[in-house]
């Protein structure tokens, strides 16, 4: 039982800072009021940029390259929706057609279908002597990201709640004019937000494919963008809410896939479709009902303009 | 500028401008000969080479193409009506995917399981498919109306819940075809029975079905049905401004929510139309995400249902004709790409808006003598 | 809204108002002055020397801080946070809110206001939120403080608070400039008004030596149309709206005339009950009747249950509790579609928002509400041909510009708007008609012409509730006013006894203290 424990927090411990990075980044952008259903597109484009970069580059320097080519999609979707107040929404699916016929197209053409070629993965934090220790030693052994992706919700929890920086972020989210009327830049204030949170979205696509595997597959990240989002709404629009929510999300996986190979008989009882709709379902629950939109930003996806109030 | 060039400059520009900045992706990463010659292999992919057919070619040079485009436009425009219908009730339909996934196992189910003449059988399953994605995407209108969940979240989530359930159980559990002997590997449901095939229309040579001419009568019913009649104007109104409409004496509730069975229904139908059509039975997996590709055909129509019908026919042509490209090396997956840039550009309408006018202030400009 | 030619002289240490009609440019300038809009031309000269305002930070750097008519605060935030955002005291690079909880109280205690720092800004009541408002400029340390409109949602004696306040902050050498229409209340309060006409600044003068009547002329230009301001009851429509003075011709029963109503009873309401938006009890026991051939003014501080007793009556908003009878039906189970099916029209406060859609044509609007019904509609179907006639007949009649039925509604101006609204509403021919602040943000000539629809509506036998938070429009046309208060009614006045102070009083929900 406790050998059964060990191995499932490890592979949640392994698997979830991709999401708790890419809930954070949509968290950030829906705070300061713009819509994040991109967030899919950006990880994937994070997850292709890192995964070529790293051919060429160490690792981790990859990561980063990922990370700035997240943004990039991010500064698209800023473009389109703070500059020209487009629809949040449109331009976000947009972004995520363009990212996945995109990748689809570059990989195919660059590498071939099967993926780009393997890359060396993140080094692995290793203690030996903690390794076999129960539970303690599933929290080592793990890449650097899941120690940042432990840490970085409660460093967003901060920049939120107790910087100037956070208030305003979270002001321009409610009411962007009270914000304009200080003298301050709303849309200055949201790219801030929307660039960040493409860093994260595109740090999330780089871990898929420098930590959790070592290449570009074709079909990275699966859909995990828009469970972020779900975690993202789950969590109620707060850093350390997502975080609960994409790891609870990131156990349920592990959960899956470890009883699909150690207890085959329960997946007779409990077909696996449930369990993989189980995280979407929940959400779904939740949001039905907490009602209304749950805690969303009173602005959210509201282009702002000057002379209406 | 007109309004109804105001409505549809943009749209088209924004397809050639994709076209344009996907003819430089292949001239940059190959050669601008390759470029030009793909696009020429995608336009007789898509409507048939016309140049080889009229110098004595065979008919099928034509017919094939033009069957195969007309096939992905019906999926394309009853997908992309789905959208726009929830659109003009003022909600986003990402979930057509979704709605299509459950259209399409009710098809299959009905199609494989239920005896009956052709002339009731086809019908029957159309409605079971419509029906299927209208309760699909009530539950999304549900819980809009009734709990105020945004749509947005709760249809993606919805998506995700049918690809689970559909593709991840039932096809490959309980609903999945019993394997007749040699063919022990077969996934998905059972083959449709012959009567619930849709007719093709232009005999074996071509997979031109029923489907097209369903879809374009689905295009223009709806268009009709919310410019000329007191139900559609009272949707229209509602999508507007929801509180005027409620003021009205609308039923604001009845109205977003047959909208959004309605939108549900026709993406249902679009995966009635691909079982019963072409695949004959639900695959393991329900393959090019139609229902995603809604979204973007809805808005390049810019949410009019016609409007879709001929973005859905444009990007039928290019999808049919993009196989063809794979011939000089270009992944089939190429048109999508267009589309996703098409979808992009017509994002940035307010950008074409913008760029208009100032040409128009312009030439308002020179021809204003100065004083 | 445009600007062209104004100029304003700010002296330091004084009061100044400027006054004008809505949409004369006052709210335009004063964006200006704060840095939120940008002239296309002119200079602005601080202490003598000219000055740019790129935003509205170089305005607060410069000391000019302001007070939005529409409340720029977050609603989520706490005072004190809506206090310091923007200049943020930290301690480490972290937020320091005790220490923004002191500055706010020290400000606050400093100017005579109470205000708690850690109250959430959602839960306070309008005045505070207008303190906090003052606090947020005066704590970025505003010299010279503009008021947009700032009592439009006060009652007389938050009013006269109000007043006290302006006047202490200007002994205490600062300078405030206060934007209003409302004439009488500027001359008790200011030094010097400016007066403003169509984007123009066209009068300065000091306010000891003017008259309300001699500023109303300034402010509209010609001395005949000032009548509407000064409360002088409007009997008929201004110049170019000939067609609405045969209709109100027949109508002009003085409102002065006081008779008791004697038409039917059209609404007879006991003990409504209801609860806002918010889910607090909005209505708490409202009994009023309205006969037919009356109108019946509801008079009240914003936000003290009439937009919720207006919705009442047209089926908009559920019963909590209570009783009564609307048209032969229960007022229990109506609807919106009910309450149309028995003959309540509705002219509603948002237009936008209520009314219309805007995004639709003209004639669509026409036909909103009895789109089912003939000459709008044929079975299932819309007749195209009967509302493009019926819509041109409207437009006619009640002088709609341009009359276009199929020019899009949100490129009219406001004024035809609403013109259309009531032209759809009254010729549904409606037994009652409710009506909420029906001539907000309209101009002179516009508001003349509604007033002289409502009396029309009112000649022709149709009862009238009318909801408005301007008092003077009240008094003007009611034949009987109600007064709520939280939810109450507080007051009840036939014509002959209305007084504009008792009326003030018992929106503050002072009981009756004689009769």
């Amino acid at each position: 039982m406790l050998e059964v424990l060990h191995s499932l927090l490890f592979s949640t411990l392994d698997a979830a800072p991709a999401l708790v990075f890419a809930a954070l980044g949509a968290m950030l952008s829906e705070r300061a009021g713009v819509v994040s259903v991109g967030v899919e597109g950006m990880m994937r484009t994070g997850a292709f940029c890192a995964a070529v970069a790293a051919l060429a580059m160490p690792t981790p320097l990859a990561v980063l390259v990922g990370m700035v080519a997240g943004a990039g999609i991010a500064a698209v979707h800023g473009f389109l929706s703070i500059r020209w107040r487009s629809d949040q929404v449109v331009s976000g699916m947009a972004l995520n057609l363009v990212a996945m016929a995109g990748g689809t197209f570059l990989l195919e053409s660059l590498f071939g279908p099967n993926g780009t070629p393997a890359i060396t993965q993140l080094s692995r934090w290793n203690v030996p002597a903690l390794a076999h220790v129960p539970l303690l030693g599933a929290l080592v052994g793990h890449s650097a990201p899941t120690y940042l992706a432990l840490t970085l919700p409660f460093a967003f929890h901060l920049l939120l709640s107790r910087t100037p920086l956070g208030l305003r972020l979270r002001a321009v989210g409610d009411k962007p004019h009270a914000v304009a009327t200080l003298g301050l830049s709303v849309s200055g204030l949201r790219w801030a937000a929307v660039l960040g949170g493409g860093l994260m979205a595109g740090l999330g696509g780089a871990v898929l494919s420098t930590a959790v595997l070592d290449r570009f597959e074709q079909h990275t990240p699966a859909g995990l963008g828009f469970m972020a989002l779900a975690a993202m709404v789950f969590g109620r629009w707060t850093p350390l809410g997502a975080f609960a929510a994409a790891l609870f999300f990131a156990f349920g996986n592990a959960l899956r896939i470890g009883l699909a190979s150690s207890a085959p008989w329960l997946l007779e009882l409990v077909p696996q479709g449930f369990l993989l709709a189980l995280p979407y379902l929940l959400t779904l629950l939740v949001l039905g009902l907490q009602g209304q939109r749950g805690h969303a930003p009173a602005a959210l996806g509201t282009p702002y303009e000057q002379e209406s109030r | 500028m007109g309004e109804r060039t105001r409505q549809v400059l943009p749209s088209v520009l924004s397809v050639l401008l994709a076209l344009a900045v996907c003819w430089l992706t292949i001239a940059l990463t190959r050669d601008a000969d390759t470029a030009t010659k793909a696009y020429l292999q995608m336009l007789w992919g898509g409507v048939g080479n016309w140049p080889a057919y009229l110098e004595g070619g065979n008919a099928n040079s034509v017919l094939r193409p033009l069957g195969e485009s007309a096939m992905k436009a019906a999926l394309l425009t009853l997908t992309g009506l789905s959208v726009a219908v929830a659109f003009k009730v003022g909600l986003f339909n990402i979930g057509a995917q979704g709605q299509m996934i459950w259209g399409a196992l009710a098809a299959a189910l009905v199609g494989a399981h239920v005896s009956l003449p052709a002339v009731l059988h086809v019908p029957l399953a159309l409605l079971a498919a419509a029906a299927a994605g209208a309760v699909w995407s009530s539950i999304a209108g549900l819980l809009k109306l009734k709990r105020g969940v945004h749509e947005v979240i709760s249809t993606i989530m919805l998506n995700w819940v049918a690809v689970s359930l559909v593709d991840n159980w039932l096809v490959i559990g309980p609903l999945r075809a019993v394997a007749q002997g040699h063919q022990s590997s077969i996934t998905g449901t059972a083959e449709i029975l012959s009567t619930a095939q849709l007719p093709r229309l232009l005999g074996d040579s071509s997979r031109l079905n029923l489907g097209f001419p369903l879809a374009l009568v689905a295009a223009l019913a709806v268009w009709v049905w919310l410019g000329r009649t007191r139900s559609g104007y009272e949707t229209r109104a509602v999508g507007l401004t929801p509180e005027a409409a409620r003021a009205a004496g609308i039923p604001t509730l009845w109205r977003a929510g047959g909208a959004m069975a309605l939108a549900g229904a026709l993406a249902g139908l679009a995966g009635a139309v691909l079982v019963l059509g072409t695949e004959g039975r639900y695959p393991g997996t329900l393959g090019a995400p139609y229902g995603f590709d809604g979204i973007a055909i809805a808005l390049i129509g810019n949410n009019h249902p016609l409007g879709a019908a001929v973005s859905a026919a444009v990007f039928g042509i290019l999808r049919a004709g993009g196989t063809r490209m794979q011939l000089l090396g270009v992944h089939k997956s190429f048109p999508e790409l267009i589309q996703g840039f098409a979808l992009l550009f017509v994002a940035g309408r307010m950008v074409w808006l913008a760029l208009l006018n100032r040409r128009r202030a312009q030439r308002a400009a020179v021809e204003v003598p100065r004083a | 809204m445009s600007l062209e030619d104004a100029s304003l002289d700010i002296v330091p240490g004084e009061l100044l108002a400027v006054v004008g009609e809505n949409g004369a440019g006052k709210s335009s300038l004063m964006n200006v002055l704060y840095g939120l809009y940008h002239p296309d031309a002119g200079t602005f000269l601080m202490d003598g020397k000219p000055v740019r305002l790129k935003s509205p930070r170089d305005a607060i750097a410069r000391g000019i801080g302001m007070v939005h008519q529409h409340f720029m605060l977050v609603p989520t935030l706490t005072v004190a946070e809506n206090v310091v955002l923007g200049r943020e005291p930290t301690k480490r690079g972290l937020l320091d809110l005790d220490r923004a909880c002191d500055e706010v109280a020290a400000t606050a205690k400093r100017f005579g206001f109470q205000l708690d720092p850690r109250a959430r800004v959602d839960t306070l009541t309008v005045g505070s939120q207008q303190k906090v408002e003052i606090v947020k400029a005066l704590h970025r340390g505003a010299q010279v403080l503009i008021l947009d409109e700032p009592t439009a949602v006060l009652t007389p004696q938050e009013s006269d608070e109000l007043a006290q306040v302006m006047r202490g902050l200007v002994q205490q050498g600062r300078t405030v400039v206060l934007i209003s229409h409302k004439l009488k209340e500027v001359l008790g309060v200011a030094d010097r008004v400016a007066v403003m006409r169509r984007g123009r600044t066209v009068a300065e003068v000091r306010a000891s030596e003017t008259t309300v009547s001699a500023l109303a002329s300034l402010m509209v230009g010609e001395g005949s149309r000032g009548a509407a301001l000064t409360g002088v009851p409007v009997t008929a429509g201004p110049s170019g709206s000939d067609t609405v003075a045969a209709g109100a011709g027949t109508a002009s029963t003085r409102s002065d005339e006081g008779t008791a109503p004697s038409g039917p009873i059209v609404l007879d309401a006991k003990d409504l009950r209801a609860k806002g938006d918010n889910g607090r009890p909005a209505l708490q026991g409202v009994s009023l009747t309205v006969h037919a051939g009356e109108i019946v003014g509801i008079a009240g501080v914003d936000g003290n249950g009439q937009r919720e007793l207006a919705e009442v009556l047209t089926g908009l908003r559920a019963l909590d509790g209570g009783e009564g009878t609307l048209l032969g039906g229960p007022l229990a189970d109506l609807t919106p579609a009910r309450a149309k099916a028995r003959g309540v029209g509705h002219v509603p406060e948002d237009r936008l928002a209520r009314a219309v859609v805007k995004a639709m044509s003209v004639e669509e609007n026409v036909a909103l509400g009895r789109h089912r019904q003939p000459p709008f509609a044929r079975g299932p179907w819309v007749d195209f041909k009967g509302r493009r006639e019926r819509t041109n007949q409207l437009l006619t009649t009640y002088d709609v510009r341009p009359p276009d039925p199929t020019m899009a509604l949100q490129a009219m101006s406001g004024g035809n708007q609403q013109k259309v609204v009531v032209a759809r509403e009254l010729d549904a021919d409606p037994k009652l008609l409710v009506v909420v602040q029906p001539t907000r943000g309209l101009d002179i000539g516009a508001v003349a012409q509604v007033h002289a629809r409502l009396r029309e509506a009112k000649a022709r036998g149709a009862g009238v509730v009318m909801v408005s938070l301007d008092l003077e429009e009240v008094l003007a046309l009611s034949d009987r006013v109600y007064v709520l208060y939280e939810g109450r009614v507080t007051g009840h006045f036939p014509r002959k006894d209305l007084d504009e102070r008792e009326l003030g009083r018992r929106m503050l929900g002072a009981e009756s203290d004689h009769g």
